[in-house]
């Protein structure tokens, strides 16, 4: 009973949440929508009895929405509506709706139709971390290293992009300051 | 045990830990005047009650009885509810902390956990981090630029801390082989000698300068140090929703020195004489005073130097340390 | 220094770049101070001077309004008005030297002449609102009549009441105990004036 609860509870809130997130012409409430959903969607795998993936559910979505609220700070005001020009929003609307719907068959249509079954099923007396660890790094392997190499090519893309001027310290600006010392002794 | 009686017992727990703890934490601002002030030749409150002892009272009537005011221009719900994220998310980490050793009251077994999630060391740092969400939604919801600064710095300090909390942690983890509190405070059951920061003792400094960049504490309190940005993410609050935000930096303080006491010294087991309970609480209060010190005896950093600390020298030492740490384990 | 150096207002001018220690820029020179810094023991030393001041317990603190700290005969708080020791008039002559001397105009005093023809002070008032304490009065006072007193705690619901005339002046009764003290501050003739003293030579 409890988990009938707990379950609809948190897709209830999921969902608003996910709603306003869409719907919102403020930054600041899309953002905070965004993060409650991510981190009310980390009570599906604590009901799933699945704490590692609950856990790394909310670590990662902290820090990820952290930092787009970071750019939503240097882009936004983010206490003022955002001003969209749209010129056809009902098309906008139209094939964001069947793309949606589109992908939500996708994935509906294997339960549906009983085509789909776990191939890693829970061992016993192998916690959730081993568990999560052993599938990753047999059937996994492949696709997470690849992951993982990806992201270090856009680790490297990122620093280079950013890093150009990386050598100059903001601060600690002595050598090139001939400029405020002329201007001092003019 | 039923369902029934597992309910009652968790919300009688909940309840306990929500009461003393916040408790304590009214307390904590008491002893950190009083610490700060004799370390500071000054003799800190002293005029409400016997020593000042009431002060806590006082300013508990203070803040409950201030007018809750929201300013014009800013974002009203989010900035009604960021300082209930802080305190909730600072007592929802503490659930899953086991408090004491197990024992035995009018003949019911009691386990001081409240969620004996079994990946709990994990599901405490997640927690607390999601902490900061309340002064990163504070300080953008006031519309004010004080605010909005000390929202900016949340986000660097979140960014540049949590990895080296995660990295820190994942050395004495590695050793233990689990994520469950309980079962990294069992792997020390022997004694003094079995205690982790023996072997960790790199994983045990790093753990705690990233703790304190966690609980936003005096050498990186850059969320809202008053010689910089006025008051940081809590300019524009006053009354209990302020002290919403202090309930849940010092319940924040409690939890990380529980952790840190739990993973690196040695936890709830018997420590020569002393029985587990108490042997916890003098760690737990040793670390609590130790935030103490730091912040009377040393100066804060500029947030551009805790991003340098952070990535530039925890990062490597941590990585650092979990290779060594692996190539010992597999030899 | 003259004063046209006040006047300027090019703040540039007289701007200069204190020099820092020059921040090392080879990679290696860098890591030898991050090194040095780290193991140099700096913050344990700072945590040891606080921990040895806690230990010490050597509490600097005035409890203010149950302790004070003494203060200088010399300090010029509130007025102080007093009366002869003999007949118990008041000292107050209304010569009025200290109405004119006073660099703030708020001293106002009124006068009349009694029926032995001798002044009378009938009103006399200081707005001590307005009053810098400069001791400018007391010192002018021919007869030590106004002089500053110890009081320095000024409270009150209405500024009215801090020009009343009889919180300043000493009480009669007061006056027969003996407890109006000679003032040794500002204004009043040092304790050794009498071995000063110099007659004036004639001729020089």
């Amino acid at each position: 009973m409890f988990e009938a609860i707990a379950f609809y509870l948190f897709s209830a809130v999921t969902i608003s949440m996910f709603i306003i997130t869409v719907m919102s012409k403020n930054a600041l409430y899309s953002m905070s929508a965004l993060a409650a959903g991510m981190i009310m969607i980390s009570g599906f795998f604590f009901l799933l009895d699945a704490d590692f993936l609950g856990v790394v559910q909310i670590i990662v979505y902290t820090g990820a929405v952290m930092a787009l609220y970071a750019f939503g700070m240097m882009f936004f005001d983010a206490t003022r509506d955002v001003k969209e020009n749209i010129r056809a929003p009902k098309l906008v609307f139209l094939l964001s709706g069947m793309t949606a719907l589109l992908l939500v068959l996708a994935f509906v249509a294997p339960i549906v139709s009983d085509h789909i079954q776990a191939l890693y099923p829970v061992v016993d007396g192998v916690e959730n971390p081993q568990a999560v660890g052993i599938v990753l790094f047999t059937k996994y392997l492949v696709p997470f290293e690849v992951a993982a190499v990806m992201l270090l090519v856009a680790m490297i893309a990122g620093i280079i992009l950013a890093g150009k001027k990386m050598d100059e310290s903001l601060t600690l600006k002595i050598d090139g300051d001939e400029e405020f010392q002329n201007k001092g002794s003019k | 045990m039923t369902l029934t009686e597992f309910v009652i017992a968790t919300i009688v727990k909940i309840l306990l830990v929500l009461g003393i703890v916040s408790a304590l934490a009214g307390f904590g601002t008491y002893l950190e005047r009083k610490v700060l002030a004799f370390m500071q030749r000054r003799l800190g409150p002293m005029h409400v009650g016997p020593y000042g002892l009431l002060q806590v009272l006082a300013d508990g009537i203070k803040l409950f009885t201030k007018e809750d005011f929201v300013p014009q221009n800013s974002i009203r719900p989010i900035f009604m509810i960021a300082p209930l994220i802080g305190a909730a998310s600072a007592f929802i980490a503490l659930a899953a902390v086991p408090l004491l050793p197990e024992f035995k009251i009018f003949g019911i077994t009691v386990h001081p956990i409240i969620a004996d999630v079994n990946v709990g060391i994990l599901f405490v740092l997640g927690v607390m981090a999601t902490g900061l969400y309340a002064p990163l939604l504070a300080g953008m919801a006031s519309s004010n630029k004080w605010g909005l600064l000390g929202a900016a710095r949340t986000v660097i300090q979140l960014l540049s801390y949590e990895v080296v909390t995660g990295l820190s942690v994942m050395a004495p983890l590695m050793l233990v082989g689990s994520l469950s509190l309980i079962d990294i405070n069992n792997y020390q059951a022997n004694g003094f000698k079995e205690w982790i920061i023996w072997q960790q003792p790199v994983a045990f400094v790093l753990f705690l300068i990233a703790g304190f960049a966690e609980t936003n504490r005096t050498p990186f309190d850059l969320l809202e140090h008053e010689a910089e940005i006025v008051s940081g993410f809590a300019t524009e609050y006053s009354g209990m929703r302020w002290g919403m935000f202090f309930i849940g930096e010092y319940t924040n303080m409690i939890t990380l020195a529980f952790l840190a006491s739990l993973v690196f010294l040695g936890g709830f087991n018997e420590w020569g004489f002393l029985p587990g309970g108490l042997a916890i609480i003098l760690k737990v209060s040793f670390l609590f005073f130790f935030f103490l010190w730091t912040r009377a005896a040393w100066p804060h950093v500029r947030p551009d130097q805790l991003m340098w600390l952070c990535w530039k020298v925890l990062l490597p030492l941590a990585v650092v340390n979990i290779v060594i740490t692996g190539l010992v384990l597999m030899m | 220094m003259s004063l046209d150096q006040f006047k300027d207002r090019n703040v540039t001018q007289n701007y200069m770049f204190i020099p820092v220690d020059k921040p090392p820029v080879a990679p290696l020179e860098k890591f030898k101070q991050v090194l040095k810094r780290t193991f140099k023991g700096e913050l344990f030393v700072g945590l040891w001077v606080v921990f040895r001041e806690m230990v010490k317990f050597n509490i600097h603190t005035v409890q203010y309004p149950k302790e004070k700290l003494p203060i200088s005969p010399r300090y010029r708080a509130v007025h102080k008005l007093y009366r002869l020791l003999e007949s118990g008039n008041e000292r107050c002559i209304g010569c009025g030297l200290c109405e004119k001397i006073c660099i703030s105009n708020c001293i106002r005093m009124d006068t009349r002449y009694d029926e032995n023809q001798r002044k009378e002070v009938t009103e006399y008032t200081i707005n001590l609102g307005r009053c810098i304490f400069c001791g400018y009065c007391a010192e002018v006072c021919p007869e030590l009549a106004i002089v500053h007193g110890p009081r320095y705690e000024n409270a009150s619901e209405q500024r009215a009441h801090f020009v009343l005339r009889d919180d300043i002046l000493t009480p009669l009764d007061f006056l027969k105990e003996g407890k109006q003290e000679e003032f040794p501050g500002f204004g009043a003739v040092s304790p050794n004036a009498d071995d000063r003293i110099k007659k004036t030579p004639l001729a020089y």
